[in-house]
């Protein structure tokens, strides 16, 4: 069917800063879209300040909902679906703010997970590109909220894998960048600890391309464009065009800029920290572009509908679901659950069951630097694997208790052989590095002994890099996830 | 490395949340415990022990942090601001003991002997600030440093020492300061909260 005859619906995402609706003739891999609107309602300086979802707020959103309804309808949409995400999962009101939209409009509004969020979000920001000549590329979709930035890697329309990593625009603005415009220091400091943080990011793909969606990343393109750094026509960001963008910037006032580009002082205030994110993870992948999609979760709600009807929303929970049994996380927080977003059931989980799913996701965290140790491409492989097997270590010291102590005892001899392994070569490189930058700098009549001690070091490092293929080289892995997985008693993992 | 305080009996069917800060007090008075050689610059088995403690405290409140008060991210942030002071320190003891013992067994005869007998019988008091396969590697008789270079080593141990006192001395400030603002107490206090 051709796609101007195929149905019309409409989507709406009620979001922490925006509310959005698309209407579009939709088919289950393309949309044809008839009209796109955007309010800024920020619902989430409320739940941030309150907890809650304020009455002035709730008035808002219902009159944007009523007058996008109107829209859609007037489209002859034949369906309108609405999801709501981050600051409504997290109002206290959520359920009373959910009913009372149902009442007020008669819209249906979808309560989505954070996982289910992510799946959408690249649905809708790369059925473009899929349509493309090379399909199954490898590609990444960074979508930069406020809070948080989700990414998800794939190969064409089949994704890989999918992490929340709790850095967005906004928090980095807050928590490092807070001036206006930003000085040089807080500048080092937030870029040291973006590098820091996607430095410890374990991705399991690289990727050729990287899409970004969501308001900064669109911003950033529209003043790239604007302030002449791109022409008005490309969609992508370059590195170049970022660095003229920060440059721009964090010299001149927030305010400025926004009255000068015509572009919302709030927005603008938090641009300076979205490029930098930007820039991070283009640095990650090794990339000097990426392109910029318009679109995102609600394109991806009409594709979805389209594919599943009326069961999209149960399809992709259960796609998120299955996603997440193998999904590892970026950085350093080990979410002890994937499937709910009360903290209170984080809290009331037993311990048995939590320990069972760090050790699981931890050791897997830590058995997939074994490669890169042996490959020795990047330095920091070593010290990156030796930290991993502390941190699985203190887990491991944590559910002790709950384990069988004998096949405790022998996972933990294992781990601590292979930190202790990890420790010898790590600390000869810690002392090597630094040899090595202080050859440069003593006086020539001293630079004989750094030079021998630097030789001897590198003799023996090489023999513990001999030590370290040896032992990985014997290494089952199969083995040993099912010996720790063994450690906690099936009993004691019944939380009934 | 001092060997994790173990945890004891656990209910492992109770809440994450309860079991999380019970763990954490533990790792909390294990930390303490190394405190009393803060004042003892030399003390280094005793300081990096204080390290260890530190960062396994650290490493419980990150993996439990869904189920902590948003403040554990700031004691973690200071925990690992001590445990990077500390870090350093170590590198600079273990790179100083190193020297040491390449001055010391590098001439043959009598010192060469000497250096071997000090490393066996530290390593069966198991209290080597090297690993002893380095140091067999290192005071490989074949490889001795000639009169040049030795004279490099002598000036690099100097100026190790000398970094060394900085960053005991930088250690030691951020500690003091740490006991000012009742470091401990903000800890027992966060834990204490749901």
């Amino acid at each position: 069917m051709p796609i101007d005859q195929s149905p019309v619906r409409g989507a709406i995402d009620i979001g922490s800063n925006t509310i959005h609706i698309v209407v579009a003739h939709s088919t289950p891999d393309d949309l044809d879209i008839l009209d796109d609107e955007v309010d800024l309602v920020r619902i989430g300086e409320s739940v941030t300040t309150t907890g809650g979802i304020s009455d002035q707020k709730r008035d808002e959103t219902f009159a944007v909902l009523q007058r996008y309804k109107t829209l859609a309808e007037q489209l002859g949409a034949a369906n309108i679906l609405v999801v709501a995400t981050e600051a409504i999962r997290k109002a206290t009101n959520s359920s009373t703010f959910l009913e009372q939209m149902q009442q007020e409009t008669g819209l249906t509004v979808h309560l989505i997970s954070g996982d289910v969020e992510a799946l959408l979000t690249f649905l809708g920001a790369t059925y473009e590109t899929v349509k493309e000549a090379n399909p199954d590329a490898p590609l990444a979709v960074m979508d930069l909220g406020g809070g948080s930035t989700e990414l998800i890697t794939a190969h064409g329309p089949h994704i890989t894998w999918l992490t929340s990593i709790p850095i967005g625009s906004g928090w980095l603005h807050d928590r490092y960048m807070p001036s206006d415009p930003p000085h040089a220091e807080e500048l080092v400091a937030a870029r040291t600890f973006l590098q820091g943080y996607f430095q410890e990011m374990q991705v399991q793909q690289e990727v050729s391309t990287l899409i970004a969606t969501g308001g900064s990343a669109n911003s950033l393109l529209f003043l790239a464009q604007h302030a002449d750094f791109l022409d008005a026509s490309v969609h992508h960001l370059t590195i170049d065009a970022l660095k003229q963008c920060e440059s721009l910037l964090t010299s001149t006032p927030a305010a400025a800029i926004a009255e000068r580009y015509g572009q919302p002082l709030e927005r603008t205030r938090i641009l300076p920290a979205g490029c930098l994110v930007i820039q991070e993870m283009m640095a990650r992948f090794q990339l000097t572009e990426i392109q910029v999609s318009p679109h995102g979760i609600r394109e991806g709600v009409l594709l979805a509908y389209a594919r599943y009807g009326e069961q999209w929303l149960e399809r992709l929970q259960e796609e998120a679901r299955n996603m997440c049994l193998d999904k590892p996380e970026a950085g350093e927080s080990i979410p002890l659950q994937h499937d709910e977003t009360s903290d209170n059931s984080a809290y009331n989980k037993p311990f048995a069951r939590s320990g069972q799913m760090m050790l699981h996701e931890r050791l897997h965290k830590l058995l997939d630097w074994r490669d890169e140790v042996l490959k020795q491409e990047d330095s920091e492989a070593v010290h990156k694997m030796r930290v991993a097997s502390r941190r699985f270590r203190a887990i491991l010291d944590a559910c002790e208790p709950c384990c069988d102590a004998r096949r405790f005892q022998k996972v933990y001899r294992e781990i601590k052989q292979m930190a202790d392994l990890l420790g010898a070569a790590r600390d000869t490189d810690v002392m090597l590095q630094k040899l090595q930058e202080q050859h440069e700098e003593v006086p020539l009549e001293e630079q004989a002994g750094v030079a021998w001690l630097i030789d001897r070091l590198e003799t023996y490092r090489k023999e513990k890099q001999r030590a370290l293929e040896k032992y990985f080289g014997n290494l089952d892995k199969e083995t040993l996830k099912r010996r720790v997985e063994s450690c906690l008693p099936k009993g004691a993992q019944n939380d009934g | 490395m001092a060997k994790a305080k173990a945890i004891g009996k656990l209910d492992c069917q109770a809440p994450t949340g309860e079991i999380a800060r019970l763990i954490a007090r533990i790792r909390l008075e294990e930390m303490y415990d190394w405190t009393q050689y803060v004042g003892s610059p030399y003390y280094t088995k005793e300081l990096h022990n204080l390290r260890i403690a530190a960062k396994r405290l650290r490493y419980t409140l990150e993996m439990f942090e869904e189920v902590l008060p948003e403040h554990s991210k700031d004691i973690v942030e200071e925990l690992t601001q001590l445990q990077d002071e500390l870090g350093l320190l170590h590198d600079s003891d273990v790179l100083i003991a190193l020297l040491r013992l390449c001055l010391g067994g590098q001439e043959s005869g009598t010192a060469y002997q000497k250096a071997l007998a000090h490393v066996e019988k530290q390593k069966r008091k198991k209290k080597l600030m090297v690993p002893p396969e380095l140091v067999a590697s290192i005071l490989d008789p074949a490889n001795t440093p000639s009169a040049e270079e030795r004279y490099g080593l002598e000036h690099l141990l100097m100026q190790e020492q000398h970094i060394r006192e900085e960053r005991y001395h930088t250690f030691h400030e951020h500690w003091r300061w740490l006991q000012k603002q009742d470091f401990r107490r903000e800890i027992v206090h966060m834990l204490d909260q749901f």
